[in-house]
C-alpha cells in the first residue's frame, strides 16, 4: 500500500508540482495588485468567501447536477436509440441525419430563450438545453463503432449461420463501445456547458444562476467560487464517465 | 479416407458491379472438387478473385452461373481463418475461440480448451488479442476455426504479414493440427512455398478474370516434415508451379 502510493507520488508529482505553481502565480499576481483583486480574486480569497458567505453552496450544486444528470441520461438513451437506428438503415440516415446536424449547428446561446418559451420556464427547458448540446457526439460515436466493423467477423459469424440480431450483439454493439465512450467523454462536458448556458438564460437556483446573480451584484469572489465549483463538478462527471468506460472495456486497461 | 467429394464447384463465374459501375469479372468457369480429408491451394496473383471463391464455399456470395454443390450432411460446418487473424478485441483468448460454438447453440467448452492447448496457447486463455503478438493471435483464429469441428476449413491467406520465421512455424503447426484432425481444407495464398507445403493439389489460377490454368499435385507423403522444404521434390514442385504462373520468363523493362 505504502509502496504504491509512493510509486503514484513518483509518477504523478507534476501534476502537483504544475498547479502548486499555477495556485502561487496566481495568488502573487492578484495580491501584489498586477491584476486587481476585483477582477482576479486570489485564491485565499475565493476559499474564504466559500467559507464565509451565506450562500448555500451545496444545495445550488445539486440544483446543477440534477440538471446536467437528467439531461445527459435523456441524451444517452435518445442518443444511442438514434445512433442504432442511423446505422441499421441507410433510409433512415438520410431522414434524420440532416436535422440532427442543423441541431447542432444552430448556436443553443440563440435557441435557448425560444426553448423556454415553448417548454416554459422550468427545469424541463434546462433538461433539453442540456440534453440538446450533449447528445450530437454521443450519436456521432456510436454511429461509427456500429458500423466500422471488421468485415471478416460478420462473414465469421454468417458462415455460421448467425442472424442479423445475433451479429449486432455479438459484434456491432461490444465494437462500438470505445467509439460510443469517446462520445460519451465529449457529450458529458458539453453537458456541463448546457446547464450553465440554461441557468444564464432562466433560473432562480444553480451554480449558473449564482455567477450571473453575483456578477450583477458586483461581488466577483462569489462567482469565482461557483466557477470553482463547477469545474470540480465538470471534472468529477468526466471522470466518472472514463471510469465506467474502464469498467465496461477491460480489454483496453492491458495495453 | 477418401468418401468422396465434399464440396463441387460446377462452372462458376461471379463478376461484381465497381464503383465505376463497370462491371468487374472476378472469377470465370471455375471447377473443381473437394474431397474429404484432402486440402486444395489456390494460388495465384491478387484480384483472380481466390477469396470470392472462399466466399462462395462458404455460402456467403451467390455464384452469377454454375453451382456450388455441397454434401448434404446435417450439418455442413465452415470453418474460417481470415488474413489479419478478425479477433475480437473485446474478448479473452478463450472467449475468441468459444465464439463458433456460442452461435451454433453446442455446448462443449471442453473443445474450447482441446484447441487451445493444441495451438500451444495454454496459459494464456485470459489474456486479450492485444496483449499477444500477432503470431499467437493467428494461433487463436486457428483455434477458433476448428473448435466446432468443421465440415470444411477455408483458408484465406492466413498467414500475411507475419514474419518469415514465425510464419514457417505456424505453417508446420498448422500442418501438424489438419493432419492430426484429418481437416479438409481450401487454401488461397500468394505464397507458392506455403501452398505447397501445407497442399495435395494446388490449383494455379491467373487473374483478370480469374480462371483455373493448371492443376498441380503435389508429390509429397500426405505426413510432412519441415525438413522437405529443403528437398529437391518440394522445389521442383514449386518450380513448376512458378512456372505456371510465368515467373520464370524473362521480363526486361523497355528503356528505350
Amino acid at each position: 500500500m505504502r509502496k504504491n502510493v509512493w510509486a503514484f507520488a513518483k509518477k504523478e508529482w507534476p501534476v502537483a508540482a504544475s498547479l502548486a505553481i499555477v495556485l502561487v502565480v496566481w495568488q502573487f499576481i492578484s495580491q501584489t495588485g498586477i491584476v486587481r483583486s476585483f477582477l482576479l480574486p486570489a485564491p485565499t480569497q475565493i476559499i474564504s468567501a466559500f467559507q464565509h458567505s451565506r450562500v448555500d453552496w451545496l444545495s445550488n450544486t445539486l440544483v446543477t447536477l440534477n440538471e446536467i444528470l437528467v439531461g445527459f441520461a435523456v441524451a444517452v438513451v435518445i442518443g444511442i436509440s438514434l445512433a442504432i437506428l442511423i446505422s441499421l438503415s441507410p433510409l433512415a440516415r438520410k431522414m434524420v441525419m440532416p436535422y440532427i446536424v442543423v441541431s447542432q449547428v444552430l448556436p443553443t446561446v440563440a435557441i435557448a430563450p425560444i426553448i423556454y418559451i415553448i417548454l416554459g420556464f422550468d427545469n424541463t427547458s434546462r433538461v433539453v438545453l442540456v440534453l440538446l448540446i450533449s447528445f450530437f457526439p454521443i450519436v456521432l460515436g456510436t454511429v461509427t463503432g456500429l458500423t466500422d466493423v471488421d468485415q471478416n467477423l460478420i462473414y465469421l459469424l454468417k458462415s455460421l449461420g448467425a442472424g442479423k440480431v445475433k451479429i449486432f450483439y455479438k459484434v456491432r454493439l461490444p465494437n462500438s463501445l470505445p467509439h460510443m465512450f469517446v462520445g460519451l467523454r465529449i457529450g458529458i462536458t458539453g453537458a456541463t456547458i448546457g446547464a450553465v448556458i440554461a441557468e444564464f438564460v432562466s433560473s432562480n437556483s444553480g451554480l449558473g444562476f449564482l455567477i450571473t446573480t453575483s456578477l450583477t451584484n458586483f461581488d466577483t469572489t462569489l462567482s469565482y467560487v461557483a466557477i470553482v465549483i463547477l469545474t470540480f463538478l465538470g471534472l468529477v462527471l468526466y471522470g466518472a464517465v472514463e471510469l465506467t468506460g474502464r469498467l465496461l472495456m477491460p480489454w483496453l486497461r492491458s495495453r | 479416407m477418401k468418401l468422396g467429394a465434399l464440396v463441387t464447384l460446377k462452372d462458376v463465374s461471379k463478376s461484381y458491379q465497381s464503383i465505376t459501375g463497370d462491371r468487374i469479372q472476378a472469377v470465370k468457369n471455375i471447377s473443381f472438387q473437394l474431397d474429404e480429408g484432402e486440402v486444395v491451394a489456390l494460388v495465384g496473383p491478387s484480384g483472380c478473385g481466390k477469396s470470392t471463391i472462399l466466399r462462395m464455399i462458404a455460402g456467403l456470395e451467390k455464384p452469377d452461373s454454375g453451382a456450388v454443390e455441397e454434401v448434404r450432411s446435417e450439418r455442413f460446418l465452415i470453418g474460417y481463418i481470415f488474413q489479419d487473424s478478425s479477433l475480437m478485441r473485446w474478448r479473452t483468448v478463450y472467449n475468441n475461440v468459444k465464439v463458433p460454438l456460442e452461435i451454433l447453440g453446442i455446448n462443449k467448452p471442453e473443445r474450447v480448451q482441446k484447441m487451445i492447448d493444441m495451438v500451444g496457447l495454454s496459459g494464456f486463455e485470459k489474456q486479450y488479442p492485444n496483449e499477444l503478438s500477432g503470431g499467437m493471435q493467428r494461433r487463436v483464429s486457428i483455434a477458433r476455426a476448428l473448435v466446432h469441428e468443421p465440415t470444411v476449413l477455408l483458408m484465406d491467406e492466413p498467414f500475411t504479414g507475419v514474419d518469415e520465421i514465425t510464419k514457417e512455424l505456424l505453417q508446420t503447426d498448422l500442418l501438424y493440427i489438419i493432419g492430426g484432425l484429418g481437416v479438409t481444407g481450401v487454401l488461397v495464398t500468394h505464397d507458392v512455398e506455403e501452398a505447397v507445403y501445407l497442399a495435395d493439389r494446388v490449383l494455379v489460377m491467373s487473374a483478370h478474370p480469374g480462371t483455373i490454368i493448371e492443376e498441380v499435385r503435389v508429390p509429397l507423403p500426405k505426413t510432412r516434415e519441415p525438413v522437405m522444404r529443403t528437398q529437391e521434390p518440394f522445389n521442383l514442385c514449386c518450380k513448376e508451379i512458378r512456372d505456371k504462373l510465368h515467373l520464370l520468363t524473362p521480363r526486361r523493362p523497355e528503356t528505350r
